[in-house]
């Protein structure tokens, strides 16, 4: 469980890494889990209403046959990251808006990502192939 | 979490930055390169001892890149490595910033 709080990345990358370790997981693995957990968990805090939340997001890592299966579901406002439209990467860097970058890495790096809305709680399930 | 130091070599202002540049870390990053764009007409991110880096410390990046060029000052991103590179690749950063392997001094 996770606070509505940017510092409970701290503890995020911590414990992602002490599940990498334990199963002789890579430095290559253990950076794609952060990245994609870290996007979803800030998105829910600074722009789902999770701030300052207790318990406001939860996070789950399995070993699966071929990957590593991941969920992470907050407590925030509903927001589908599988529906998000794409950031334009082409465009001139004066012109660039902020925001769409996070979730386009979130896609990127992991597969299988899909979305629910269940009981108050956003659920993403995604996979880290190996 | 990141730790940041700043040297000037032949004419560039090196920022060594060390540690991870994630959504805690990127106003420190932020703050640290544009501190150097705004004393110096050069200046060079030492990435090669980053070991993580999100969308929160690429945003900083650009936006140091966005205050180098209303300075018209240079601006380099150096020793990219491993899954830092990777995610400026992937972000599309090579079409908006200078990337070199090495520093440019």
């Amino acid at each position: 469980m996770l606070d509505g709080d940017v510092r409970e990345l701290r503890r995020l990358a911590a414990s992602i890494e002490s599940f990498c370790r334990e199963r002789g997981l890579g430095d290559d693995v253990a950076f794609d889990l952060n990245l994609a957990l870290e996007e979803l968990f800030v998105n829910a805090v600074k722009h789902g209403g999770c701030r300052g939340m207790e318990s406001a997001a939860r996070v789950r890592l399995e070993l699966v046959e071929g990957g590593v299966a991941v969920e992470i579901a907050d407590r925030g406002a509903p927001f589908d990251p599988t529906a998000a439209p794409a950031p334009d990467l082409g465009t001139p860097l004066a012109a660039r808006a902020a925001g769409g970058l996070g979730i386009h890495l979130v896609r990127q790096v992991m597969r299988d990502v899909r979305y629910a809305r269940t009981g108050g709680w956003n659920r993403v399930t995604m996979r880290r192939h190996l | 979490m990141i730790q940041v130091t700043q040297e000037e070599r032949s004419g560039w202002c090196v920022v060594g930055v060390r540690g991870r540049a994630d959504s805690e870390a990127a106003d420190d990053l932020e703050h640290a390169l544009r501190g150097a764009i705004e004393m110096h007409g050069k200046v060079a991110a030492d990435f090669g001892a980053l070991d993580y880096i999100s969308s929160a410390g690429l945003r900083a990046v650009l936006q140091a890149a966005r205050a180098a060029e209303e300075r018209a000052a240079e601006f380099a991103v150096c020793h990219l490595t491993g899954g830092v590179k990777k995610v400026f690749e992937i972000s599309g950063m090579h079409h908006l910033l200078r990337i070199q392997g090495e520093l440019p001094c």
